[in-house]
Order: structure tokens, then C-alpha cells, then sequence
């Protein structure tokens, strides 16, 4: 009898302890932990986050149905940041204010993203994005923020320039990206590799709006690289495929991931079948979407999304991007322990380090560097089939504090 | 860079930028002659493209349609579009007494009304194009390469150029639009129905709107930002006079030639930069444009 009275009392020390911490963390009771979701859902960059936040949620949804992390299931708040800096902010306000949710998993551009970074440090919500590169928010590192689940653009930037300068043997690079910030971004860690590489870079830095193509590919064709790398995103890609095909230029192409959301898409507004012989993809996961490794992925998202995987077009190319995110945010709510705080939560991403079986390289951050993923593998594109290139090609840059 | 480079640079440069030139002296047109015979600045001229487009490849993709019935039906709705705009919105804000900012701000929600639209109709996730009706083969001109797709765009927009200058210089409704857009007062008195002629206006625009995308979209592809292409039209109406039908056109060649030799001599970075410092040295150097004639002041 005093047994039974003693464990009955623990118990309820425990249940009260659990509710004054969930009163304590907001978005966290006995039974739930809220996050909200963001990404883009709707508009001209739903391929960049639609079938991302499906594969984070039922990943989430597996969670819950395996007992849920330390007894709490996940109750997800999803909206529709559609890849706009304004509307993002609205999202994860909303989602911190009113929905008042735990932590914030969203984010499939960068740029908007980035413009949340001050919201975020402000009100002290963690923020683990989904698939955006986010360099800007991750450099120099915020307590708060931790992303580059697919790869950081500074990532793209160094493993691109090593696949040229490895795999293809080129001495002269000439390299095509965007002038605005993240255009920036892959350039630094593309010149360290490049200098450390000892290869020369010929850059031509382009608007991602430009209607005319022709004077970055003529100067970079009158420069005579041995390879060009496109790191723009999928329309400029398709008018420089287009435009070096009308030059003739024969020699390597390799596109960055940010220009491959949607390989087809870009055969069809190439128009010719001719112009993508001598093209590599980046692939950022470990291997080609729908291969054997990442067969269980493909395979969960049939299980639970059977309409959207019978709709042509889905998933989309950047679904799996969603996996390795939630896996971080679940096994640092799970480090963090029952006594859920956001400061437990923020000190257990700070010690992630896990195998995804997704991404080509490992999911791994330190108190110092909150992007998650450096690595990327090649594929060699004739317009039809994808064929692997061997090994895979990380980044050598590091942030260094200035 | 070599001789050699600066001469290729120069062939590729001029015959490229003609080619692009050539849709922005179309779409310049369009907003000259809105401008002229409405006095109101159509800011949405590029969402107008953009909608064309959409229209056009909502016809392929949907309705699975022949291209030539595409091309037909997209060249029409466009007309009818623009001339029902005139009609139903602009006529009325103008008979409420509306005043130029009023007019102005009610092309920019037709703008925003399209863009809103085309996100509803789903095509806008991805660069989409529309087929080609000639062949992307390589022409060489000199040391400079052009495709087939390049060489009819060209012609078929300076073929419409032609067009719209034989029908303002030989046909009555052209000699109405032009007399509306001199003395919109003077031209009533004599009988030309003024909301008339503005319908015809607002449906030429339309029309080269959709003649433009047709012709572009195969080449630049379709995405929701190619509305901002105006930008550059808008350059083109400006750098030629804002009022000159003629300085239009060579507004719009001059803007495509200068974009390319600023990327090729200047730098990439500078390309879109470079119709901004057009009209910044149009309007410093001559401010009613290279066709705008004698800057005049008008009693108030």
C-alpha cells in the first residue's frame, strides 16, 4: 500500500513537472509537441518545397504511429510561404505569435529565408530549415537557425569546381551564376576551391531575369574553358544550354542543383536533345531519385501520398530533400529529452550528427557550423538517362569568422 | 581580349540585340500608342505578354488544340481582352471623373489581376515553352550565329512594324487614332467616337502583346517574370520619345543592341542595368526622347 501511494505520488510529481515544463516551452503539452511548417506550396517555386513539406510530414506522421518522441506526438501547422520574403515572414509570425508553436521546420528558398533570420534570433524560436541553402542566415552562425539540409550554396559552389577539376580534368573553368546574394555565396567557396585547386575560374555573373543570354556565352566561349558550370536556376540553365548549343560549344556542361528541379522540363524548353550530349547534373542525394538507395523513400511516399504518385510530374525532384530535416528535428527532440526546452532543443542540434540515408554525405553540425550537409555526387545526363559518376565531391570551404 | 574576340563580340552583339530589339520595339509600340490616344502609361503592357502566353499554352497543354488553332484563338483573346478592359473598366473610371493617377493605378491592377491569374492556373511553377514554328538550325551571318527562330522573329516583327505604320498612315480608324491622340476634343467635334477608338487601342495593344509572346516565348520561355520585359519596352518608348510611334521601334532595337555590347564589352552584371542608363542619358541628354520633336510648353 505505501508502494502504491509512494509510485502514485512520483507519477503525479512527474505529470505536474511535465506541465509546468510545457507551460515553460511554448507549443509543447503532456501529449503534443507543435511545429510549424513553411515552404512553398503554391505559385511559380511550389516544385521547390510542395513535395518537400509532403516527405517531411509523413515522416513526421511515421513518428507519431512508431509512440511519438518522449511520449508526445507531433502536431504540424503548415502554411504557404510561396518562396516570397514577405509572405514567408508573415508565415513564420504567425506560426510563432499566434499558433505559438515550439519550433519552426520551413524554408525552401533562400533568400526569403534569410529575411527571416532577425524575426528569429529576435524572439529566440529555433528555426531548422527544410530544404532552402539559407547560406545567409547560417553565416556567420545564429544560435537559433540551423539548415543546408540539401547543401549550402557556398557547398555548390567548392564541389562543383573539385567534380571539374578531379573528374574532368579542366585546368580552366568558366562558370555562370547569378549576381545577387547567392549567386555570391557559391562564388566564394568556388574561388577557395578553385585557388586551392590551382585551376582559374572565368566568371560571368548574370540577373536571374535576363531575357538575352548571349554575351555571358559568347565571353565565356571566347574565353575557351575546358568546362562550364551553370549555377543559376532552371531558366537561365535552359537559355545557356540552348545558346552554348547555338555557338557550338561541345565541351562539358555541368549544371549546379539549383537549375535541376525538373529534368524533363528542362529537355522540353531545351527543345533539342542535341544540346544536352555533353551535360552533367549535381545530385545532392546519395543517389539518383527513385534509385535502390533511396528506393524506401520513393516507396514511403507511394504509401502515403498514392493520388499525388500517380499525377505525372510527382514527386517532385527535390521531394526527399524534406526527409533529413524532420530526422533532425525528431532525433534532437528526442536528445532533448522529456523536459523539453527550446534551449535542451537547440543544444542537442548543436551535437546532430547522423547518416540520413538520403543526402550524399553525412547530416553533421557543431556549435560552430549549423549547415548540415557538404557533399554531392554527378550524374552524366544525355537528355534521356541519368548514369552516375563514381564518388562524390564535398566543398573544402570553411567559415571563418572575420 | 583579341581583335578577333571584339569583332565577333560586335557581329553576335548587334544581330542578337536586333533580334530581342525587335519584340521590345513591338511592345514599346503598344504602349506608345495606348499613351498617345489615352494619355494614360498601360503598366500592365508586360503582364498582357505574360497573359498571352498563358493563353497560348493553356490552349496546347489543356485544350490540346492545334497549334495554329492556338495561335488564331490567343490572337483574339488578347484583342477582345484588351478592348473589354477599355470598355468595361477604363471607360468607366474616366467617366467618374477619374484622373490620370486613378487611370494609371487601374492598368496596375489589371497587372496584378493577370499575374493573380496565371499563379491560379498552375503552369507558372516551372519555365514552360511554346513550340517553334521554324527550326532552332544555326544561320551564319559574318562570324556571328543566328538561329531560324531568330531570323522569323525578326521579320515577322518587323513585318507587323509595317503593318501598324501603313494602317496610322493610309487607313481611317489609324488617321482617327492618331488625331485622338493630338486634339481628343477637336477630334470628337469632327466625329470620330473617341471610347471607339480607345477600344481599338487597348486591342492593337492586346494584339501585339500576343503577337509578341508568340513570338518570344519560344526563345525565352514562359515563366510569370517575363511580365517584367515591359521594363524594358518601357526603356525603348522613352529612349525614342515617349509619343513617337517610329522612336518606339528604334527605341526598342537600340535597347536590345545596348544590352549586348554592355554584357559583352562592359560586364553581365551590367546588362540589366544598361535600359536604366539609357534613359537616364536620353532624358539628361535630350529629355523628349530621339524622336519626341521640340520640347514644348504648354500654357496652364
Amino acid at each position: 500500500m505505501n508502494f502504491f501511494i509512494k509510485t502514485a505520488l512520483a507519477a503525479a510529481a512527474a505529470v505536474f513537472a511535465l506541465g509546468a515544463h510545457a507551460e515553460d516551452a511554448p507549443g509543447v503539452t503532456a501529449s503534443t509537441i507543435k511545429i510549424g511548417m513553411f515552404s512553398p506550396l503554391s505559385g511559380n517555386a511550389m516544385a521547390y518545397g510542395f513535395d518537400v513539406v509532403n516527405a517531411a510530414k509523413m515522416y513526421y506522421d511515421k513518428i507519431n504511429k512508431e509512440g511519438g518522441i518522449n511520449g508526445r506526438k507531433i502536431e504540424l501547422v503548415i502554411e504557404d510561404s510561396r518562396c516570397n520574403a514577405n509572405d514567408l515572414l508573415a508565415a513564420v509570425k504567425k506560426l510563432t505569435e499566434q499558433d505559438k508553436v515550439f519550433l519552426l521546420n520551413g524554408g525552401s528558398c533562400s533568400g526569403p529565408v534569410v529575411g527571416a533570420r532577425e524575426y528569429v534570433d529576435r524572439e529566440k524560436i529555433p528555426l531548422v530549415m527544410l530544404n532552402a541553402s539559407g547560406d545567409g542566415a547560417l553565416y556567420p552562425p545564429s544560435k537559433y537557425i540551423y539548415g543546408a539540409f540539401s547543401i549550402s550554396q557556398h557547398a555548390v559552389g567548392g564541389s562543383m569546381v573539385q567534380f571539374a577539376t578531379q573528374y574532368l580534368k579542366a585546368k580552366k573553368i568558366g562558370y555562370i551564376n547569378h549576381d545577387d546574394a547567392y549567386g555570391g555565396w557559391n562564388l566564394e567557396a568556388a574561388e577557395f576551391q578553385a585557388k586551392k585547386d590551382g585551376v582559374t575560374l572565368q566568371v560571368q555573373s548574370i540577373n536571374p531575369s535576363i531575357t538575352d543570354v548571349t554575351a555571358p556565352m559568347l565571353k565565356v566561349r571566347a574565353a575557351n574553358p575546358d568546362v562550364l558550370l551553370i549555377m543559376t536556376y532552371a531558366r537561365p540553365v535552359a537559355l545557356l544550354i540552348k545558346k552554348a548549343h547555338e555557338l557550338g560549344w561541345n565541351k562539358p556542361i555541368v549544371v549546379a542543383v539549383n537549375g535541376t528541379a525538373d529534368v524533363n522540363n528542362l529537355v522540353q524548353t531545351v527543345g533539342t536533345k542535341d544540346a544536352l550530349k555533353n551535360v552533367y547534373l549535381q545530385e545532392v542525394m546519395l543517389d539518383v531519385a527513385g534509385g535502390p538507395q533511396l528506393k524506401w523513400v520513393y516507396d514511403m511516399y507511394k504509401q502515403y501520398y498514392p493520388d499525388l504518385a500517380a499525377k505525372p510530374g510527382y514527386p517532385q525532384a527535390y521531394m526527399a530533400y524534406g526527409i533529413p530535416s524532420a530526422m533532425a528535428v525528431v532525433n534532437a527532440l528526442k536528445a532533448a529529452g522529456p523536459q523539453l526546452t527550446r534551449e535542451k532543443f537547440l543544444d542537442a542540434m548543436s551535437k546532430t550528427n547522423f547518416d540520413s540515408k538520403v543526402m550524399a554525405g553525412p547530416i553533421s553540425f557543431t556549435p560552430a557550423d549549423h549547415a548540415a550537409q557538404k557533399s554531392a555526387i554527378y550524374l552524366k545526363f544525355d537528355g534521356d538517362t541519368k548514369t552516375r559518376v563514381p564518388g562524390s565531391y564535398a566543398s573544402a570551404w570553411t567559415y571563418q569568422p572575420k | 581580349m583579341s581583335l578577333g574576340d571584339i569583332w565577333l563580340f560586335l557581329q553576335q552583339g548587334l544581330l542578337s540585340g536586333l533580334v530581342t530589339g525587335s519584340v521590345y520595339a513591338l511592345l514599346a509600340l503598344a504602349i506608345v500608342a495606348v499613351f498617345k490616344t489615352t494619355d494614360v502609361p498601360n503598366f500592365a503592357q508586360g503582364e498582357m505578354l505574360m497573359m498571352a502566353g498563358y493563353v497560348a499554352l493553356s490552349l496546347l497543354l489543356l485544350a490540346r488544340l492545334p497549334y495554329v488553332a492556338v495561335i488564331l484563338i490567343t490572337l483574339v483573346v488578347m484583342s477582345l481582352g484588351g478592348a473589354l478592359f477599355q470598355r468595361v473598366v477604363m471607360e468607366r473610371v474616366t467617366g467618374s471623373r477619374g484622373v490620370g493617377v486613378q487611370l494609371v493605378i487601374t492598368t496596375l491592377g489589371l497587372a496584378y489581376l493577370l499575374r493573380g491569374l496565371v499563379r491560379q492556373t498552375g503552369l507558372g511553377d516551372t519555365p514552360r515553352s511554346l513550340p517553334s514554328l521554324v527550326s532552332g538550325d544555326t544561320v551564319a551571318i559574318g562570324e556571328a550565329v543566328l538561329t531560324k527562330l531568330d531570323i522569323a522573329i525578326f521579320v515577322t516583327a518587323v513585318v507587323v512594324m509595317l503593318l501598324i505604320y501603313f494602317m496610322f498612315t493610309y487607313t481611317r480608324i489609324g488617321k482617327a487614332m492618331r488625331a485622338v491622340g493630338m486634339n481628343p476634343r477637336a477630334a470628337q467635334i469632327v466625329g470620330i467616337r473617341l471610347s471607339r477608338i480607345r477600344m481599338m487601342v487597348w486591342a492593337m495593344a492586346g494584339l501585339i502583346s500576343a503577337i509578341a509572346a508568340l513570338l518570344i516565348t519560344p526563345k525565352i520561355l514562359i515563366t510569370p517574370d517575363i511580365a517584367n520585359i515591359a521594363i524594358l519596352a518601357y526603356a525603348a518608348a522613352i529612349v525614342g520619345g515617349f509619343t513617337s510611334l517610329p522612336g518606339a521601334v528604334v527605341g526598342g532595337l537600340l535597347i536590345g543592341v545596348v544590352e549586348n555590347m554592355v554584357g559583352l564589352f562592359i560586364s553581365t552584371n551590367a546588362i540589366v542595368v544598361a535600359p536604366f542608363l539609357a534613359i537616364l542619358v536620353t532624358l539628361i541628354l535630350r529629355p523628349q526622347g530621339l524622336f519626341g520633336g521640340k520640347v514644348q510648353v504648354k500654357k496652364v
